[in-house]
């Protein structure tokens, strides 16, 4: 049978039937003879392919993929180990954040105040003076006449920032420890930062107290 | 296989699987995530946009510019995204969450978006968007069916969101262009896409720095 | 009844449905094939008929894809599904009005899609750009044409089942489900932020893999056997190359997630999984290569499908490392890349088997030969010159993309040799299916005429040792 079969594009002949197909193949699922016990490679080297890019595909999945965590976004990250990673933050930015929600409204953008009512920080001696002071006023609020660079105010109180009885504020010990840091070095300010344990230790010491007064401050060192 | 019932149970797992861990497991991560709460800042981002914005968006989705654009920032490693200005960080999941319709995009026949407010030295403004929209430019076709000339009344002003164009495209005596409100929502929307907040998850991974002295503990 | 001859009357009882859903895909490939051209024409030349809404370019490309899929390569794949079962069951196609009632429906809901997304309802995601109102019309007169076909594998006249059998069954069985988990997480409860786009990855993913290769797949298992006579080889591992390719082929759904707002495992496990998928392409390869002899023009498109699917998979497995993507990643290459795997693989062996086919359902032979190897010539050249050149505009771009100095302007303007060799390709494509749409009608239409039938040559016992 040696005629040429497709040779006309129009219609493609078939050489076997569909049952044939079926049959065929069915068969040769079965037992199919062993011509000449020739050792096929082939399955094997199926059976090589197939694990080796099961191992790939395990090895891959075990370093890429962060197991499978839902906040891990660079593949080359490795999962957290769970404790809460202290995403370090620049105090002075923090805190000109927080100055510029809060404070600037009364001691202003510039530092200086309003003349008789909001005492300036720029070039103050309080700000650049001890730190427990500063903490104090921030924590627990200032009542009272003060005098900052030579001038009398007392028209407002300072109000109380702390997470102390009476606060609106319920600042933490950091952000009272980053916007004191921002504003002693802010506007000409020369004084260094002020540690959030400082804070802490001042808040631990003293408990719930009232505001302070300009003389109870000056007695402090 | 000789029996239909295995078969078919087989195909009902092989879907089940990947419906089950790509689409159920993702909706699981990702599907209630709420937006992060800033102590300091005392807000939580991402903000909704405003509903101009969201209309704005439909227009994008109904307009296929995903086509063209993608609205997905890679990180800073990843290919020249953070260089060209789109963005200093990966955009991350929860970036997307107020989204009605994320418009990710799959090329980038033209610059990514999803900072396009954000973007320096200077961010474009709406007057630039609208003309651009109604320009084209080279690569980027005009979208002239999203403004509407008409006739400026006689010894009226002319309105006050007629675009300002110069040249061969400026409109005859007596005519302005304005946009349509599609083209506001458009372009609102446009002007809505920033993601400056950095998340917990989205601060960029630094591998750690091998040490070569104390490195020798394998 | 007799089962050897080639022409049964099993052919001519089922021929209406067949016939329908085949006109209906030509017609939708001319149709796609247009609008596709146009967009391409748009790349180099954006403002060409920008000036009317529903020729802007983000819906041009939309309903060329949608015409496409759910028009060519649906009916295409569905009639070739249905006749390959028919087939091996020995019995003509039961539930015929199912079929046709479906099909017709069908195609309504594909052009309500094509009208919905011109007047701006696309969806806005790849592969599933059919408005929302248009997707239950879809999925019923799927489920409708689908009967016909479970019942013919249900109840086939041999016990066996046979690698066609398994690629269809799954494709007719699949696509419902896919279909409707898309609906329901996407349209109906929308899923929050950026787990739509996974879903609608998974969605594309699976489409391909779950379903229209398989459509493709089951014509070349059936064609290929019945044409060389021979059995194919491998054949034992015809099985595990299935189900590596329905257990792996959903998992690869974050394929185009690399590097974005979603968490790494998805596209990792995208990455193993396009890994994992080149055995099942392998073994297609293995099982299929008995194609290359290239007898009849069947296996001519066939062997160029199988050709195409290969260096697909491989594409899709290279180009899915974070070194490869960060090069080809949204440039042209993936434009490409997906050419390959519709065109360059699904359609040309759905050309193939519509080729085989046709005569065996309508008693006669195809009318122009020159037709034929007009289609056969176009294509063939037609889609190489399309890889090429979006190959080519895809490796300026990448190179463009990661020079922070270039501006997009001027990408466009450096893409724009190649992407005018890809508008000629696309010119080229189309001319090869106008000749394609001709040639099925004329042959069609000589069923009413009185004019010679088809003659076919008695078949052989198979041959059952492979060579």
């Amino acid at each position: 049978m040696s005629e040429p079969l497709n040779d006309d594009p129009r219609v493609d002949q078939a050489k076997s039937s569909d049952l044939g197909v079926l049959d065929a193949h069915e068969r040769l699922l079965g037992r199919h003879p062993d011509d000449g016990a020739r050792y096929r490679l082939l399955p094997i080297a199926i059976l090589f392919t197939l694990s080796g890019l099961i191992l790939f595909a395990g090895t891959y999945l075990n370093r890429y993929t962060a197991h499978y965590s839902g906040v891990v976004f660079d593949e080359n990250q490795k999962p957290s180990s769970g404790a809460p990673v202290a995403v370090k933050i620049d105090p002075v930015a923090q805190g000109k954040t927080q100055f510029n929600a809060v404070c600037i409204t009364c001691h202003q953008a510039t530092g200086t105040g309003v003349a008789g009512i909001y005492p300036p920080l720029a070039g103050s001696e309080w700000v650049n003076g001890p730190s427990s002071r500063v903490i104090r006023i921030v924590l627990y609020g200032l009542k009272g006449k003060v005098t900052v660079t030579g001038k009398d105010f007392g028209a407002a109180a300072m109000p109380v920032f702390g997470q102390v009885a009476g606060s609106a504020y319920n600042w933490s010990d950091e952000k009272i420890a980053a916007v004191l840091t921002y504003v002693r070095q802010e506007w000409g300010n020369k004084a260094g930062p002020v540690t959030a344990d400082e804070v802490s230790a001042v808040h631990k010491a003293l408990g719930d107290r009232k505001e302070f007064s300009e003389a109870e401050l000056q007695d402090v060192k | 296989m000789k029996s239909n019932v295995i078969f078919f149970l087989g195909l009902v797992a092989a879907l089940g699987i990947s419906w089950g861990g790509i689409v159920m497991g993702s909706n699981a991560q990702l599907g209630g995530l709420a937006p992060f709460y800033d102590d300091s800042q005392s807000n939580a981002f991402p903000q909704r946009m405003p509903g101009i914005a969201a209309q704005g968006q439909l227009v994008y989705k109904g307009l296929g510019c995903a086509q063209c654009h993608t609205q997905q920032v890679r990180r800073p490693g990843f290919g020249s995204d953070k260089d060209r200005g789109w963005g200093d960080r990966q955009s991350v999941a929860r970036d997307y969450i107020y989204q009605p319709a994320p418009q990710l995009g799959l090329s980038r026949t033209g610059p990514d978006l999803a900072n396009l407010a954000d973007r320096k030295p200077s961010a474009p403004d709406a007057s630039d968007l609208l003309n651009l929209l109604y320009s084209g430019a080279n690569g980027m076709p005009s979208y002239r069916f999203l403004f509407e000339t008409r006739a400026v009344g006689v010894g009226a002003q002319p309105s006050e969101k007629a675009l300002k164009l110069v040249g061969a495209l400026e409109p005859k005596a007596g005519l302005e262009i304005v946009p349509t409100p599609d083209a506001d929502a458009l372009v609102a929307y446009l002007l809505s896409l920033s993601t400056p907040y950095v998340y917990p998850e989205a601060v960029p991974f630094t591998p750690p720095k091998a040490e070569g002295e104390t490195g020798a503990a394998k | 009844m007799s089962t050897t001859s080639e022409y049964s009357p099993t052919d001519a009882a089922s021929r209406w449905p067949l016939l329908l859903l085949l006109i209906k895909g030509i017609g939708w490939l001319v149709v796609s094939g247009i609008f596709a051209l146009i967009a391409s024409i748009q790349l180099t030349t954006p403002n060409f008929m920008a000036v009317c809404p529903v020729f802007t370019y983000g819906r041009t490309v939309a309903i060329a894809e949608t015409a496409f899929v759910y028009g060519w390569l649906a009916n295409a794949g569905l009639a070739l599904a249905l006749w390959v079962l028919g087939r091996l069951s020995g019995e003509p196609l039961r539930a015929q009005n199912w079929a046709l009632g479906g099909a017709i429906f069908w195609n309504l809901g594909v052009f309500a899609a094509v009208i919905g997304i011109a007047v701006g309802d696309a969806t806005g995601f790849p592969l599933l750009e059919l408005p929302r109102y248009v997707q239950l019309i879809l999925f019923f007169s799927y489920a409708a044409i689908a009967i016909p076909g479970l019942l013919a594998w249900a109840g086939r006249l041999r016990r066996v089942s046979f690698a066609s059998h398994w690629y269809a069954a799954a494709a007719l069985f699949l696509f419902p489900w896919l279909l409707s988990i898309a609906h329901v997480m996407l349209f109906s409860a929308p899923a929050r932020g950026v787990v739509q786009p996974i879903i609608a990855g998974w969605y594309a993913q699976s489409a391909w893999t779950l379903w229209l290769a398989p459509l493709a797949l089951s014509v070349g298992y059936f064609v290929v056997p019945k044409v060389t006579g021979k059995v194919l080889p491998s054949y034992e591992f015809a099985s595990l190359g299935f189900w590596c390719l329905v257990f792996v082929g959903g998992l690869t759904g974050g394929r185009h997630l690399l590097g974005g707002p979603v968490p790494a495992w998805i596209p990792s496990v995208a990455v193993v999984s396009c890994a994992l998928l080149f055995f099942h392409t392998f073994v297609v390869l293995l099982n299929l290569r008995g194609a290359f002899s290239l007898q009849g023009t069947a296996l001519k498109f066939i062997a160029f499908g199988i050709f195409a699917y290969v260096a697909g998979a491989v594409m899709d497995a290279v180009t899915s490392f974070h070194a490869v993507a960060l090069h080809t990643q949204f440039t042209y290459f993936d434009e490409a890349q997906k050419q390959v795997a519709l065109y360059g693989a699904a359609t040309t062996i759905l050309f193939g088997g519509v080729y085989f086919a046709l005569p065996r359902i309508t008693g006669k032979a195809w009318l122009s030969p020159s037709l034929v190897w007009a289609h056969l010539s176009l294509s063939l050249l037609g889609v190489m010159l399309l890889v090429v050149s979006l190959c080519a505009a895809g490796a300026t771009q990448s190179h463009d993309l990661l020079d922070v100095t270039v501006a997009f302007s001027t990408i466009a303007t450096d893409t724009r040799g190649a992407l005018l060799g890809a508008t000629a390709a696309y010119g080229l494509l189309l001319l090869g299916n106008i000749c394609f749409l001709a040639n099925f009608y004329g042959t069609a239409c000589e069923i009413l005429k009185i004019s010679a039938p088809a003659t076919f040559a008695e078949p052989e016992a198979l041959e059952t040792h492979a060579s």
